[in-house]
């Protein structure tokens, strides 16, 4: 059973972007393919085009040599081609076994058989019966790989997969798209990661503003190679350099740190200890929805806690709240930058009188001091690099890079002594991650403390002086960050041990 | 004796007949919002439905029409409802209050040439039986067609939700709009689809106030029930079930503080007649204690426009 699929000509323009430009590719089956590129290359946009979602401008797509028309989802169920998306597509509050059978003409019994057949062959573990809310990601993402199996694709697409699991998850879930490719199933990888292509994938086709840039086989390239392809010009790393802290004061000590919740969404947390000195950064791993969102709340006064002490510069400031907090010399970034770091249909200069400090004059006797306002804005816009000198934009037409260089300037221009941020640089292209990382390494070699909150290994491994894993609302021991591998924090954020 | 268990048989009866406009509305506003649409129009659909349901009785003469006529007129409002927010993409809150300002606008404008009409006698089944046993009789027996239909409707509703492929489709819908289109789910169709049948409830709903319990044509009639019934979809956390006895709940204590206020008690008329909203919330919030159950149970997309990707 060969399958063959081509893509040839594809076009799709947005107003203001060209998300796809004639795009032309070919894939056969009893091989995995990586379709390489940072955000905005128009990879997404390719895969929605195949998935019925998107329709096309221009272009057409072939399967064993037939034209076909994906006009909706269906269209590409009914062409066997499955799919599953980096935002997973599952109803959070219906159970697994519903969440299957809602678009499939199966008996109940019929299908559950099917599903059980699929869990012995692949050796997944899911309970049908539990909402999907009670799940893991890694769960879910197999329940959303079940849902494409049970359909018999021909066609596998999967969109940026990895980038909610564990390295034990991932290693898990390579070996069963290896079984998937051998079971006859094409497969479609879609990744920033290079890693990943050079580890899994047997072709690679890399995408730079909506065109095909390059399509060779994996063992021909190396991380620079495709790196290079990728971004289109050279890139220079950053390193930081190692600090001893023995001598420093401690800025931040935090004991006792519980935290029950009575919402099913939400994370408890469990004696938390942690403390931190003067110009360091201490990094905090975990998949996602392992208690961050928590720990970031109660770090910035969000969510008050009973019982907790947290003394920041000798002082107790367990009990205030986030502005009480920022007058203290604490910042904040949060991880939502649209809904919780700024108000997406306020001004520039708006979002940034919401820091207001007492010490800042924003506002006199009750009125808006507009003046003043712009001026410490345009002073954030220019000293942090921001892609616009337009204090009036709206905050929603900024990039997600220049969204967040403006949050953590606005957070920065005050040179506070302690900034948390809560992935800083989730879903930025490689350009604005580079800025944010060296300006994060700025602030240490400055003697500001910092906490990285964030579910990117390199990204944490690069930056930490020290580092630990929350897992199910626990931290792990705190290591230093030159004894710890990528593997290690692996096995911690699945719940295992080291010694 | 037997002439108190006959009384609290019939009293029983009443707060039956009373609660049943808020089981029918409740019931289809429940399926609205289950697919994540927020109709607040019900009081609007239920006045245009006594108002149409009357009408029809006086100019045609017939029960049968006026029924059917009156859910018909409901589900013909609710469409304007699902044009402008399904399809025009408008606001459902503020789509929801607006449609009720027009119901009620409009039906007092019709029902200007029907004040002081007489309704018609509305046929009611087993009343033999209903004189026969005492206590049982009156409770059970004698009564019109549609209560008989609107105490099975919520369990109907609570398997047609829970146990149907419509069902979980509706559910899914309510769940995550997109989701479900990237399904290949048509979210456009099913919000439609559950609009009209709780455009058709809210209109049956009012047809039943002025064809049995109270027939005849009054302006605003329906007294705010429509809000009662919105109210009680929230506060009984979208379960069927919950809502019949919180509608049970409501017009027993609407009954039983008008006897109360006949007998002269000493408590203040104004706070008996705010009795029944302070109970029925009081006993809702109680039996939706769960708070895992209310999230399982909450339409998630409740109110969100949904725009699909072209």
């Amino acid at each position: 059973m060969n399958t063959k699929l081509k893509v040839s000509e594809i076009s799709k323009i947005y107003p203001g972007c060209i998300a796809n430009d004639k795009v032309s590719l070919e894939f056969g089956s009893g091989k995995i393919y990586a379709l390489l590129g940072e955000n905005g290359a128009g990879k997404s946009t390719l895969v929605k085009i195949l998935s019925g979602v998107v329709k096309p401008d221009e272009g057409e797509v072939f399967l064993n040599d037939e034209s076909i028309k994906l006009n909706s989802p269906l269209d590409a169920k009914k062409n066997n081609i499955g799919m599953v998306f980096q935002h997973f597509n599952l109803f959070e509050t219906l159970s697994v076994f519903e969440n299957l059978s809602i678009d499939i003409d199966k008996k109940d019994e019929e299908l559950r058989a099917l599903v059980n057949d699929i869990l012995k062959k692949y050796n997944f573990k899911i309970d049908l019966d539990i909402p999907v809310l009670n799940l893991s990601a890694g769960q879910k993402q197999k329940v959303e790989i079940i849902r494409c199996l049970i359909r018999n694709p021909k066609v596998l697409i999967m969109d940026e997969p990895t980038s909610v699991l564990t390295e034990q998850e991932t290693d898990d879930l390579f070996i069963s798209l290896k079984q998937f490719s051998k079971d006859g199933i094409l497969i479609i990888y879609i990744t920033h990661k290079l890693k990943e292509v050079l580890s899994l994938c047997d072709e690679v086709a890399v995408m730079r503003k909506g065109k095909v840039v390059s399509v060779s086989n994996t063992i021909d390239e190396k991380i620079e190679s495709l790196a290079n392809k990728m971004v289109g010009e050279n890139l220079n790393t950053i390193k930081k350099k190692i600090n001893n802290f023995k001598k420093s004061e401690e800025i931040l000590k935090i004991s006792n740190l519980n935290f029950t919740s009575d919402d099913p969404y939400e994370t408890n947390l469990n004696n938390l200890n942690l403390s931190l000195k003067k110009g360091e950064c201490l990094g905090i791993a975990g998949i996602s929805g392992n208690g961050q969102n928590e720990l970031f709340q109660i770090l910035s006064g969000e969510i008050i806690t009973e019982g907790t002490s947290i003394m920041f510069r000798n002082k107790e400031i367990g009990k205030l709240n986030p502005k009480e907090r920022r007058e203290y010399l604490m910042a904040f970034s949060p991880e939502d930058r649209i809904s919780q770091a700024a108000v997406p249909e306020l001004k520039i200069y708006e979002n940034v009188a919401l820091n207001n400090f007492k010490s800042s004059n924003f506002f006199e006797k009750g009125l808006v001091n507009e003046k003043k306002i712009k001026e410490h804005s345009k002073k954030i816009l220019s000293n942090f690099s921001v892609n616009t000198d337009n204090v009036e934009l709206k905050s929603q037409f900024l990039s997600g890079g220049n969204l967040q260089k403006l949050i953590i300037g606005r957070e920065l221009i005050t040179s506070p002594e302690l900034l948390v941020c809560f992935n800083p640089t989730w879903g930025l292209d490689v350009g604005a991650i580079n800025y944010i990382h060296e300006t994060l390494i700025q602030i240490n070699e400055q003697g500001k403390s910092s906490i990285l909150i964030s579910t990117d290994n390199d990204e944490l491994l690069k930056l930490s002086d020290r580092i630990c894993v929350i897992y199910k609302g626990k931290l792990s021991k705190i290591m230093n960050a030159d004894t710890v591998s990528a593997e290690k924090l692996g096995i911690l954020m699945g719940g295992g041990s080291i010694d | 004796m037997s002439f108190d268990l006959n009384f609290i048989g019939i009293l029983i009866g009443a707060i039956m007949a009373s609660s049943v406009p808020l089981i029918l509305a409740a019931s289809g506003e429940l399926i609205t919002e289950r697919s994540g649409v927020l109709n607040l129009g019900v009081e609007g659909m239920m006045i245009i439905g006594a108002i149409s349901g009357f009408a029809l009785m006086v100019v045609t003469d017939n029960l049968f029409f006026a029924v059917v006529g009156s859910m018909l007129s409901g589900l013909i409002i609710s469409l304007i409802f699902g044009l402008l927010t399904q399809s025009l993409l408008t606001n459902h809150v503020a789509t929801g209050l607006a449609l009720t300002i027009f119901g009620i606008g409009m039906s007092a404008m019709i029902g200007k040439n029907f004040v002081g009409i007489p309704g018609k006698e509305f046929p009611l089944l087993f009343v033999n039986l209903k004189e026969s046993i005492p206590f049982l009789g009156p409770v059970f027996f004698g009564h019109s067609i549609i209560l008989y239909f609107a105490f099975g409707l919520p369990f109907f509703t609570n398997y047609f939700l829970k146990k149907t492929k419509t069902g979980l489709i509706i559910r899914a819908v309510g769940d995550s709009p997109t989701s479900a289109s990237n399904q290949g789910i048509n979210v456009t169709l099913v919000r439609y689809s559950c609009i009209l049948y709780g455009g058709a409830m809210c209109g049956l709903a009012g047809a039943y106030l002025s064809l049995i319990y109270t027939p005849q044509w009054i302006e605003n009639m329906t007294g705010g029930r429509g809000w009662i019934a919105l109210a009680l979809v929230v506060f009984a956390t979208w379960s069927p079930i919950k809502v019949l006895i919180g509608a049970l709940i409501f017009g027993g204590i609407t009954i039983l503080q008008l006897h109360m206020q006949a007998v002269g008690l000493r408590i203040p008329v104004q706070l008996l007649s705010a009795l029944p909203y302070i109970m029925t919330i009081i006993v809702l919030v109680v039996i939706s204690r769960d708070s895992r159950k209310i999230k399982l149970n909450t339409p998630t997309s409740l109110g969100q426009i949904f725009y699909k990707e072209k």
